[in-house]
């Protein structure tokens, strides 16, 4: 048995111990504990070293907000987790823990020398210390900055474990199960709603848990305890413990991560380590209590020293001793009660040393009953003992006046400066808040939200107090949830004995009589900011809390100043010589409690990790050993490499037998609309560039869509199909963006058209053979038509049957060789791809990827619209003004074309080049036209494609180049870092100008 | 994340349902040809940028599909009301006044 | 991720003890756009078109949604496709509308058991339960637009075009396991 631990006490189970190991030692505990109290238990008090100053640490509390004990927890491998609180993590059997910022160990740690340098390492020490010499920055400051920066290790494996998430929708949610918000949830209870009560902590009950000397309608707090939440989960309320509030979002919505299996000793199947709740509840009251401040003075950090109404909770809920010999310093009646439960189990105060000149009577008499000795009026000045408290130095004050010390022995300092209401997922409502001058803190005023606040978290103490304000605020909700019954009739009064509602006075830093420069008095323990810090920021002329705030880092760990922002404000307030709303509180923001990745990250990870769209071919191209690559959100196969091909191998295989033979491509991807309606022609004609009224059934035309502004947007080959009914293809990435600017014109700026917009892309798979025996592949599956030149020209369409499928069948090329593209109904895609690779095999057909298909093109100069344009270029640019329907009145874009800078000379213009040298440009390579110009040099453009795989004999290349269009014949130099080379202006049609290889 | 109210289903609905579509009443002109430079680059450019109340358009994308104007206070992000396309623009005053 | 999903291969994607999430067969579906006299439609078509989005009808084997307010989807087995095709053919020059096939275009995933509430609820940001019995929504299921149809308490339909269903599936068999192991443990 520890020897801390008081056995049958608390709300851990005697009959399960349990094992674990902090810095590789064995201990054990109970279940029910968190690493923090089964190590209290066995007297260790040292958790950790301080982030910069490297000084040993204990835990402060026994909850969230703890900023010291911060370890790493590990579930064998994969599963390692850095600062993690030592206050919140649950053991069970098997969970190794360590200590963190060591080395070589937690009791000599070498990076404890910063301590001693103490005085270099004041406020803002970054941005003076690392000035000078500028040339040390890289080599010396940097990296040492870097090692010694950051709390803990980051994990380097893959994490193993899983994550959820999940949508809720309630009428109310309530944030906090303490009493405030079990009384709530009580009241709301039965009565036809939906309610959910959340709470981080493993179990419900917040402050009960810590006080069982309560009795509340005559029953015990823990009995109480045990009936309501029975009563709660019969009446159908969700009830979520190890659930944390993390944010507060628009229109009450709000983030919570449920810890499924850190406190578990061997992980379930299936089951995620973490669920990411997203709540939507109609009324949310905010129930989270009240956090308890430290006492700033020196050597208010060393192990040992501990808030006091953690040590109440160790001894209460957890059964645990802090100490055999603790003393208290308070300004607050809470802590005499902590001093009066230790002593009665069997601890011996050394003294209650109270700032204030008067307390309760009752507090003297109780404190005289349990011979604890009382010192009124008193600060403390120092402490001493290396890895634990032993002794603390206390001096009578009167007024600014601070007499002669003396030491009192000790093994545990529990220290009160009043409470702190829990505002954080108030302030991320955007809430106003309002400063109380007898709280001397800050408490919640108003919200935009649907939102309430109940108990201490707006600064009502005790358990009565709680209670009855937890039950009022539901009971005004239940009205505004259109609840018959009146507020009045519903709220539940209670009777509480044995309450412990206390007040006491706020500090800034306690008087001492010590020099303020050599005081190391710890305002945020996390981030190692002391008051000497604050008020040497005021000092040097940080007048915002915004400023002293990052000056500082003060409140910018990862607990964000939980414990420090009320007590960094006071005292940065009275460097400043204002009052405490007057320079006001920085603002609180999500996520409340440090939250992993995986829980943002939910499913969306490993090959979950976003949107996969496939077509219903790309089982065929799995199977057959295809290379992938995403195009929007789609993966298209990008190459089929054969045994021992690389990529260049297979691309330039894939080019060459679909110019020689035939190729076979899955063009499924391409976004289809389908206008249909009286005014289809007209839409058309006021959409795309090109003109419609013309264009015979069954004849496809290739059409340019621009924005207003007259840059590309969109291209792809139309086909009419009907008089009333066209077949529009878009690009592979634009589809949903030009259905979305389609619709965004025609419901908004032209209703008076009769005409729908149906998306199709998903309609058909489409398979295009392209080469010169495609035609000898594909007749023979065909049923309705003749597939000769004059049956069936190039850009024709017409329904038919292939391969017995009803099909759209479009004669048309984006290769230059003789091509179709036949659409089938979406599910019988890959019976149809089959069919046409048996056809083909007599002549090698062979499929080809987005790799072959962007080389053929490049080679008949065909543009990929965000390939060869990137938003800033005109048809004209592309030497495509043929595109452009010069006679049509209007369509998006005629008016954009005419604006200044699109008409001016010397614009960018897409050009060939070919390198002197027959070497493959770089995509992206910068083009100028002098490649002796001195540095920096007039950048002319850019290479837009370039491909050395295909059938032109040499490496070819698309570039935008100022006034490309009449330079062609002229030479551009494009310099790269090993040297420069040259290259030819050229059209951009490479391959068959006449068109020759299109005909049958 | 913000609920918004569409007007053509008639609920009220999570954001990520909805796509932003820019502000509204920015009509375009029937014949963009009798425009002078600076008054196309005034339609296609120039926008209010409203700190406060903000007519804009959004789409109900991922549900009905229709555009449609919502009202909406750019500091707090409160949603006043919404509409249908080419319902004109409410009175402002008297609607704010409706809210308090 | 070398899921794919086939309207063609009717299957059970993921089952557990109290849940059954399995792909549906083809299916016949037109997308219907009109402006006005529906009623008109309601005569051809012999079933009379829901007003509201989101509300259904049907009649005989034909089932209709109205997913916007000039926009419905009309289900049939594919035999009887031709025939409502060539009765909107036939009303056409006096009044137009929209009619296209998109029979090919979507997979349908039923979901049923008791957890089929909690199951969508992993990935449709929207109160599932706002799809009365006998309703459906378009809506999002992890991040991909689905049609949601509540056919009754806990037996729900899911359409989603073909490429995202090896996605959303991922999702659903993710979650029926999630909730399979929910349930042994509570």
């Amino acid at each position: 048995m520890s020897q801390f631990r008081l056995q049958g006490r608390g709300r851990v189970d005697a009959s399960r111990p349990v094992t674990f190991t902090f810095d590789g030692k064995s201990y054990t505990g109970q279940k029910g504990d968190t690493v923090a109290s089964a190590l209290l238990s066995h007297g260790v008090h040292l958790m950790g070293r301080s982030f910069k100053y490297h000084r040993p640490r204990g835990p402060m509390t026994a909850g969230s907000e703890e900023p010291n004990a911060l370890i790493g927890t590990r579930r064998g491998p994969g599963r390692f987790e850095p600062n993690t609180r030592a206050t919140v993590q649950e053991i069970w059997d098997g969970l190794e823990t360590t200590s963190q910022n060591k080395y070589p160990s937690i009791k000599f740690d070498l990076g404890a020398v910063n301590d001693f340098a103490y005085m270099a390492f004041s406020a803002g020490f970054y941005y003076k210390t690392f000035m000078w010499p500028r040339s040390f920055w890289d080599k010396v400051y940097e990296p040492f900055i870097r090692a010694a920066a950051g709390l803990g290790v980051a994990p380097a494996e893959v994490d193993p474990d899983t994550y959820a998430s999940r949508y809720l929708h309630c009428d109310l949610l309530i944030v906090g199960a303490g009493p405030a918000g079990i009384a709530a949830a009580k009241e709301a209870a039965g009565k036809g709603i939906d309610v959910v009560l959340v709470d981080e902590n493993s179990e419900m009950g917040g402050t009960l848990l810590s006080e069982p000397q309560a009795e509340i309608d005559g029953v015990p707090a823990w009995s109480w305890l045990e009936k309501e939440l029975a009563a709660l989960k019969a009446a159908g309320v969700k009830l979520m413990t190890r659930t944390t509030a993390i944010g507060y979002y628009h229109e009450n919505m709000i983030g919570m991560v449920e810890k499924l299996t850190d406190h578990l000793p061997t992980l379930p199947q299936d089951t995620p380590r973490e669920r990411m709740w997203r709540v939507r509840s109609k009324q949310v009251i905010l129930a989270q209590g009240a956090l308890e401040k430290p006492l700033v003075f020196h050597g208010n950090d060393r192990p040992g020293v501990m808030l006091s109404g953690s040590a109440q909770t160790y001894l209460n809920r957890y059964g645990v001793k802090v100490g055999n010999r603790p003393a208290v310093m308070t300004s607050h009646d809470s802590a005499w009660h902590t001093a009066f439960d230790l002593v009665d189990a069997g601890a011996m105060v050394q003294a209650i040393v109270d700032t204030r000149k008067e307390v309760p009577s009752a507090l003297i008499e109780g404190a005289k009953a349990r011979n604890i000795p009382i010192k009124l009026n008193h600060t403390i000045t120092a402490t001493s003992g290396r890895l634990r408290i032993s002794s603390i130095r206390v001096n009578p004050t009167e007024g600014d006046q601070v007499g002669s010390g003396k030491w009192i022995k000790c093994d545990a300092l529990l220290m009160s400066g009043g409470w702190t209401p829990s505002i954080h997922l108030f302030s991320h409502t955007k809430g106003k808040l309002a400063w109380d001058d007898d709280l001397t803190t800050f408490l919640p005023d108003q919200t935009p939200e649907n939102c309430a606040i109940a108990g201490a978290s707006r600064g009502l103490w005790g358990v009565k107090n709680a209670l009855d304000d937890g039950a009022k605020r539901a009971a005004e909700i239940m009205s505004q949830l259109g609840q018959t019954v009146s507020a009045g009739e519903y709220a539940a009064e209670y009777t509480v004995q044995n309450d412990r509602s206390g007040s006491g006075v706020s500090m800034k830093e306690l008087p001492t009589d010590r020099s303020a420069s050599r005081a190391k008095a710890f305002v945020d323990y996390q981030n190692d900011v002391t008051a000497k810090d604050l008020r040497l920021a005021v000092r040097e002329g940080m007048r915002s809390i915004e400023h002293v705030k990052r000056y500082t880092t003060n409140g910018m760990a990862t607990d964000q100043g939980k414990m420090s922002n009320i007590n960094g404000l006071n005292i940065a307030s009275d460097a400043l010589g204002k009052r405490q709303p007057e320079v006001g509180l920085t603002t609180f923001r999500p996520p409340y409690t440090p939250t992993t990745f995986g829980a943002f990250a939910g499913y969306h990870r490993g090959d979950h990790f976003e949107i996969t769209r496939k077509t219903q071919i790309d089982s065929w191209a799995e199977q057959n050993g295809a290379a992938f690559e995403p195009v929007g959100q789609w993966r298209r196969a990008w190459y089929f490499p054969q045994e021992g091909e690389d990529m260049h191998a297979a691309v330039k295989r894939e080019c060459a037998a679909t110019r020689e033979s035939v190729g076979i491509f899955d063009a499924s991807t391409l976004g289809k609309i389908e206008v249909v309606g009286p005014d289809a022609v007209e839409f058309m004609n006021r959409v795309y560039t090109n003109p419609w009224t013309k264009l015979g059934v069954g004849k496809c035309r290739y059409g340019l869509l621009l924005g207003d502004d007259g840059y590309i947007r969109d291209d792809g080959v139309i086909a009419r199909i009907e008089p009333e009914r066209f077949h529009i293809t878009t690009t592979t990435g634009g589809a949903a963006r030009v259905l979305n600017m389609m619709e965004d014109y025609l419901q908004t700026e032209w209703p008076e058209l009769n005409v729908w917009l149906t998306s199709t892309t998903e309609q058909y798979s489409t398979v295009a053979l392209n080469g010169p025996n495609a035609a000898k592949v594909l007749a023979p599956l065909v049923e309705g038509i003749e597939l000769s030149e004059s049956a069936f020209p190039h850009m024709s369409c017409v329904n038919v049957t292939v391969a017995g499928l009803p099909a759209r069948l479009w004669r048309v090329s984006f290769t230059g060789e003789i091509g179709f593209e036949i659409n089938v109904a979406a599910p019988y895609g890959r019976q149809l791809w089959e069919r046409l690779i048996e056809a083909g095999k007599p002549y090698n057909i062979t499929p080809y990827g987005t790799e072959t298909m962007h080389v053929l093109r490049a080679e008949k100069g065909y543009i990929i619209v965000g390939q060869d344009t990137d938003g800033t270029v005109t048809p004209y640019d592309c030497g495509m003004g043929w595109a452009i329907g010069k006679k049509k009145p209007d369509f998006v874009g005629k008016r954009g074309l005419d604006r200044p800078d699109l008409t001016a000379a010397n614009r960018k213009q897409l050009v060939g080049l070919l390198t002197e040298d027959k070497t493959c440009l770089e995509e992206g390579a910068q083009i100028v036209f002098d490649p002796h110009h001195p540095i920096p040099m007039k950048m002319v453009g850019h290479v837009t494609s370039s491909y050395d795989e295909g059938t032109c004999g040499q490496p070819i290349a698309l570039a935008l180049v100022e006034g490309g269009h009449s330079k062609v014949g002229e030479t551009v130099y494009i310099p790269m870092p090993d040297r420069t080379i040259a290259a030819k202006i050229t059209s951009t049609i490479f391959i068959d100008p006449e068109n020759n290889r299109l005909k049958i | 994340m913000l609920l918004i109210p569409c007007p053509y289903c008639a609920e009220t609905l999570p954001e990520v349902e909805f796509a932003y579509a820019g502000e509204a009443h920015v009509v375009r002109p029937s014949d963009p040809s009798l425009m002078s430079d600076e008054e196309w680059e005034n339609y296609l450019f120039i926008r209010t940028n409203a700190k406060g109340t903000h007519f804009e358009r959004w789409r109900h994308i991922h549900g009905c599909g229709r555009f449609f104007n919502v009202v909406r206070d750019t500091v707090s992000d409160k949603i006043y009301m919404a509409y249908k396309a080419g319902e004109p623009k409410p009175k402002i005053d008297a609607l704010l006044e409706k809210q308090r | 991720m070398s899921k794919h999903i086939s309207s063609l291969m009717p299957a059970v994607l993921a089952k557990s003890p109290n849940m059954c999430v399995h792909i549906m067969p083809l299916i016949g579906r037109i997308s219907l756009r009109i402006r006005q006299e529906i009623d008109k439609f309601d005569d051809a078509l012999g079933i009379e078109l829901p007003r509201q989005i989101g509300a259904r009808s049907s009649k005989d084997d034909i089932e209709a949604l109205c997913l916007g307010p000039d926009e419905w989807t009309l289900l049939m087995p594919i035999e009887k496709l031709s025939t409502v095709q060539n009765t909107l053919a036939g009303l056409y020059a006096s009044l137009p509308h929209s009619m296209t096939e998109v029979t090919g275009r979507e997979i349908t995933f039923a979901i049923e058991g008791e957890q089929a509430e909690t199951l969508l609820s992993i990935g449709c940001p929207r109160d599932i339960r706002t799809i009365k019995i006998g309703q459906a929504r378009r809506t999002l299921f992890d991040g991909a637009t689905v049609v949601i149809w509540c056919d009754a308490h806990n037996k729900y339909r899911m359409d989603v075009w073909n490429s995202f269903a090896p996605f959303v599936a991922q999702t659903l068999e993710t979650g029926v396991g999630e909730l399979a192991a929910e349930l042994t443990q509570s």
